[in-house]
């Protein structure tokens, strides 16, 4: 089948199996690998991307689907060469081991502070509630997102 | 270029160099990497746990289109060497070995075992693949229990040990049991039980296999704590000739202990890429790594405790089961390290214990952060069930026990002098900041309101790397290599054995480096992950800290010492004059005298030297551990139970460590927290759970629970930096200790808060259901120590 979506503003058209998952369509057929593949259960959120405006996990989300969508990943997080104030205050909070989870947390941290710019620790924490960190022990993940928050606020 | 004296980076939470990468989505994770032509494998898997395989039909799968090629275990026998796991024999494990095949042969022994592998195009056809592939199977009765596999009339899972006994029973003593025993106050008996968990990184294990027929070289790309040891197990199955085989890693999405070597399924796909000419990825789904990339754990432990009337520890007889599960590699050489280690910091006279392994129908047994954990949580736990009794607090029982800082230090029953062991300070200093007496006023008020806290404190220490021994010649972890050569680019490149996978060692060594040969922490290149570059070496055993950032403190002193070796000819000044700050080498005192060391590298490498100048600015450096020391600290856990609901939760969580000098405290921070997190979900909701069948009951993240965010508290941390032992090489470990002591620090808590129940915990696993089950049958089959003469054995637990 035929879909044809824009990724980090780019639009690709691919020609694909109707069972294939966004998650794979996006690191196999388009070679953006930042997002990963964390379960088969839609539990952990290492596929966390946007679709149009909102975090889903693109594990649980058929590429036909994204069809006519606009879908954001980690690789299009920075603006250009500056890096979003949530890749920086997980830079700067230590707020990521060996990283297999972040991509997910930092686009579900910037959802929130979209709609919320300034959580309280307990909203971060019930926001990245859906996603599984094995290194951090969370704290430093919600650390770097308020950070980012102060840091928007001028902080 | 003139610098104000220079920071020191070492001490400092500098933010890491690998994070730009990881941030924007370019980490190279193993799955990430595509090779031209390249396959997919996918395992077809036992869905029995215990069987013998009567015939496996590929056929069907051979015709799907798209599937280039299946393996029955048969087949894979035939293309690889037998012999056993490479990482038994690398640790020398002793006895007989198991019958070690990559996939089954003759018969499947846990849910899960791999029976068949598919090659096709895709993951998705391999998949399709497996669908088509029939095994007929014909049904043993499965050993499901230690219990049972303890029972001689119990089916063996190989037939060439003939009985179920993976490591056979052994008894050592220290000191004088009987007399101990016999004239101590009161006598204790528990039994305490540790469940079956396991690592899960949020990055599975993998692989990409790439043989090049034209070369006959293998070059693997792997997710590995050790591309040596990897490449080690490569060569031995595949019967290839070292310089044949080339393993790589990138980044690694974390391990904790499962990662060490190459895995069955992955020496299977290099098998299958070299019958095939064509690269192999194998990536485990979730399924495939909660069921069979191994497990951890699972040990039963017969305690006997003698015991002063005013609570003094004098003597432990304990009986330990340990279930290896199938496959038996690392479970076996457990007991050994719970033996070593079960005095703690404790001055104990006497201590006896009995070990036997067994083999069972389940998950192989994997190194999992802190392999040896169980005997802190065992000692930990049965000092709280003391307290109780003797009506002492878990503090002073402690302290009343602990081993006294003194010179000559105190020497462990089992051997090891306990050398700058900071036990009694951390205690005190983690109960001065939970306040334990303006907790219990809390605790008082919350019970009068029917509302449950508790607080728990546990210490622990970790070899990490241990002390050195008085007459031993080699350091206490053997040792660790590195070379290290200055480039042209005026970069000093260490190359280093360790293989992170979260531990930020690009960050911490090129802190030491920096510090110690005088360049800005920029200026320093970690290589990591190639055989053909990096010495031999493991990331694990919290052993980096100590024995990587040693090696690199002593060669960045050696390098340094040959570059201003060779300055001296070239710049014509004594090398004693000289000295390197900020990347620049110069005559003290003199700042325009400076030169780049990347000029002085250029000149080195121009070739225009002779024979009576050393103009290699390369080292090879080993280090033994020097001194060495101990890992160590006291945790505390304030918690509330949900009597209604059975639900925990950790209110607060306090830690004191002591893990000697910091090199980056945000990493040492993060390496004690993600422990924690790790020992939280221990108790309160991981389980590796078979039925009675050996059916496994958790092959997803809708059974096998993690913590999440809002399980896992703020984790507040406070350091120690007590005792230096060594001249240079302070740093210490902290990898494995968070998983070490969170566990009995929060079952005491949850134990305090519900003893107006009369609750006695004997477990490690305390899921809501249990909790409710440990209220309602509280009161039954309460232990108690039996004053001497009389000493009965009154059974504790379940
Ligand atoms: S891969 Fe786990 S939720 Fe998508
Ligand atoms: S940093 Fe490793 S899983 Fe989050």
């Amino acid at each position: 089948m035929k879909v044809t979506l824009t990724v980090n503003g780019t639009e690709y058209a691919r020609d694909v199996e109707p069972r294939l998952l966004l998650i794979h369509l996006l690191r196999d057929e388009l070679g953006l690998t930042g997002s990963h593949w964390g379960c088969d259960t839609s539990n952990c959120g290492a596929c966390v991307v946007w679709l149009d405006d909102t975090p889903v996990k693109s594990c649980t989300v058929l590429a036909v689907m994204a069809d006519g969508h606009r879908v954001l990943t980690v690789e299009g997080l920075a603006n250009g060469a500056s890096l979003d104030p949530v890749q920086q205050g997980f830079a700067h909070c230590h707020g990521l081991q060996c990283g297999f989870c972040t991509p997910g947390m930092m686009l579900t941290a910037r959802w929130l502070l979209n709609n919320n710019p300034h959580p309280s620790s307990y909203q971060v924490r019930e926001a990245i509630s859906g996603q599984v960190c094995r290194c951090t022990g969370y704290e430093n993940i919600v650390k770097a997102v308020l950070w980012a928050a102060e840091y928007e606020a001028g902080g | 270029m003139a610098q104000i004296a220079a920071q020191r980076y070492t001490g400092a939470s500098i933010r890491r160099s690998e994070d730009p990468r990881l941030l924007t989505g370019r980490g190279r994770y193993v799955d990430d990497i595509k090779l031209p032509g390249m396959l997919h494998a996918a395992f077809v898997r036992s869905p029995l746990a215990h069987a013998r395989v009567l015939s496996v039909d590929v056929c069907a799968a051979r015709a799907l289109p798209g599937v280039v090629a299946a393996f029955t275990g048969a087949d894979l026998e035939a293309m690889t060497v037998p012999g056993p796991d490479a990482l038994s024999t690398l640790m020398g494990a002793a006895g007989p070995t198991p019958e070690f095949t990559l996939l089954a042969t003759d018969k499947v022994r846990f849910a899960g075992d791999p029976v068949a592998v598919v090659i096709a195009e895709s993951r998705y056809l391999a998949e399709d693949g497996c669908e088509l592939v029939e095994v007929d199977y014909d049904e043993l009765p499965p050993v499901a229990s230690a219990d049972f596999a303890l029972d001689p009339g119990s089916p063996p899972l190989f037939a060439n040990l003939g009985d179920n006994i993976a490591r056979s029973r052994s008894r050592n003593e220290f000191g004088d049991i009987a007399a101990t025993f016999a004239g101590a106050d009161r006598v204790y008996d528990f039994r305490i039980d540790v469940h079956r968990h396991q690592n899960v990184p949020m990055e599975g294990r993998g692989c990409v296999a790439s043989y090049d027929p034209d070369l006959g070289v293998l070059t693997m790309h792997a997710a590995t704590q050790s591309v040596h040891v990897a490449k080690i197990a490569v060569t031995m199955r595949l019967g290839m000739e070292p310089d044949k085989v080339r393993v790589l890693a990138g980044d690694i999405g974390g391990s904790f202990g499962l990662k060490i070597g190459a895995s069955r399924e992955e020496l299977a796909t290099a098998a299958a890429s070299r019958a095939l000419g064509r690269p192999v990825k194998w990536v485990e789904d979730r399924t495939e790594n909660l069921t069979a990339s191994g497990q951890a754990r699972e040990e039963s432990f017969n305690v006997r405790a003698a015991v002063s009337n005013d609570g003094d520890l004098l003597g432990l007889d304990v009986t330990m089961v340990i279930d290896t599960g199938s496959y038996p590699g690392m479970g076996g050489m457990v007991p050994a390290i719970i033996e070593a280690m079960l005095p703690g910091p404790y001055k104990l006279a006497a201590l006896g214990f009995e070990s036997v392994g067994v083999t069972t129908n389940k998950a192989p047994y994997v190194a999992y952060r802190g392999p040896w954990a169980s005997e802190t949580f065992v000692r930990e736990r049965v000092l709280d069930l003391i307290a109780k009794d003797l009506g002492l607090d878990p503090l002073e029982i402690r302290l009343r026990n602990a081993a006294p800082r003194t010179d000559p230090p105190a020497v462990m029953l089992t051997g090891r002098p306990l050398a700058g062991v900071t036990t009694r300070e951390s205690l005190e200093r983690v109960a001065k900041l939970a306040d334990i007496p303006a907790f219990r006023r809390r605790q008082a008020q919350a019970r009068a309101q029917g509302r449950y806290l508790g607080i728990g404190v546990a210490t622990f220490i970790e070899a990490a790397p241990g002390p050195r021994s008085p007459e031993g010649a080699s350091g206490p972890m053997g040792s660790e290599s590195m070379r290290l050569r200055l480039d042209e680019d005026g970069f000093v490149v260490l190359f280093t054995g360790q293989m992170p996978h979260g531990q930020s060692h690009q960050t911490t060594l090129a802190q030491i480096a920096a510090d110690e040969f005088g360049v800005p922490f920029e200026q320093v290149r970690v290589v990591v992950g190639d055989t053909d570059v990096v010495p031999f070496g493991l990331t694990g055993g919290s052993r980096s800290a100590t024995m990587t950032g040693g090696v690199t403190l002593h060669g960045a002193r050696r390098l340094k010492a040959k570059v201003l070796d060779f300055a001296s000819h070239l710049m014509e000044v004594s090398a004693m004059d000289l000295q390197i700050t900020d990347g620049n080498v110069g005559v003290r005192g003199d700042p325009a005298s400076a030169v780049a060391v990347s000029e002085i590298a250029r000149q080195a490498a121009s070739g225009e030297f002779g024979a009576d100048v050393d103009a290699r600015l390369e080292v090879e450096a080993v280090f033994d551990g020097g001194e060495g020391g101990w890992s160590g600290g006291s945790h505390c856990a304030v918690v509330e139970v949900d009597v209604e609901t059975g639900i925990v939760t950790v209110e607060r969580y306090v830690a004191v460590e002591d893990c000697g000098v910091l090199i980056n405290p945000a990493v040492v921070e993060g390496q004690i927290r993600g422990g924690v997190a790790q020992g939280i979900g221990a108790v309160l909701l991981e389980r590796s759970a078979y039925d009675a069948d050996g059916n496994f009951q958790s092959a997803t993240f809708m059974d096998y629970l993690l913590p999440t965010a809002c399980d896992v508290p703020r984790i507040e941390i406070e350091h120690l930096q007590t005792v230096p032992l060594d001249a240079d090489v302070n740093f210490r470990g902290v990898g494995e200790g968070g998983m070490i002591v969170a566990p009995p620090t929060i079952v005491n808590a949850i134990e305090d808060a519900l003893s107006p129940f009369g609750v006695r915990i004997y477990e490690q696993h305390l899921p809501p259901a249990r909790i409710l089950e440990l209220i309602a049958t509280a009161g039954s089959a309460q232990p108690s120590g039996s004053a001497q003469p009389g000493r009965s054995a009154q059974p504790g637990g379940r």
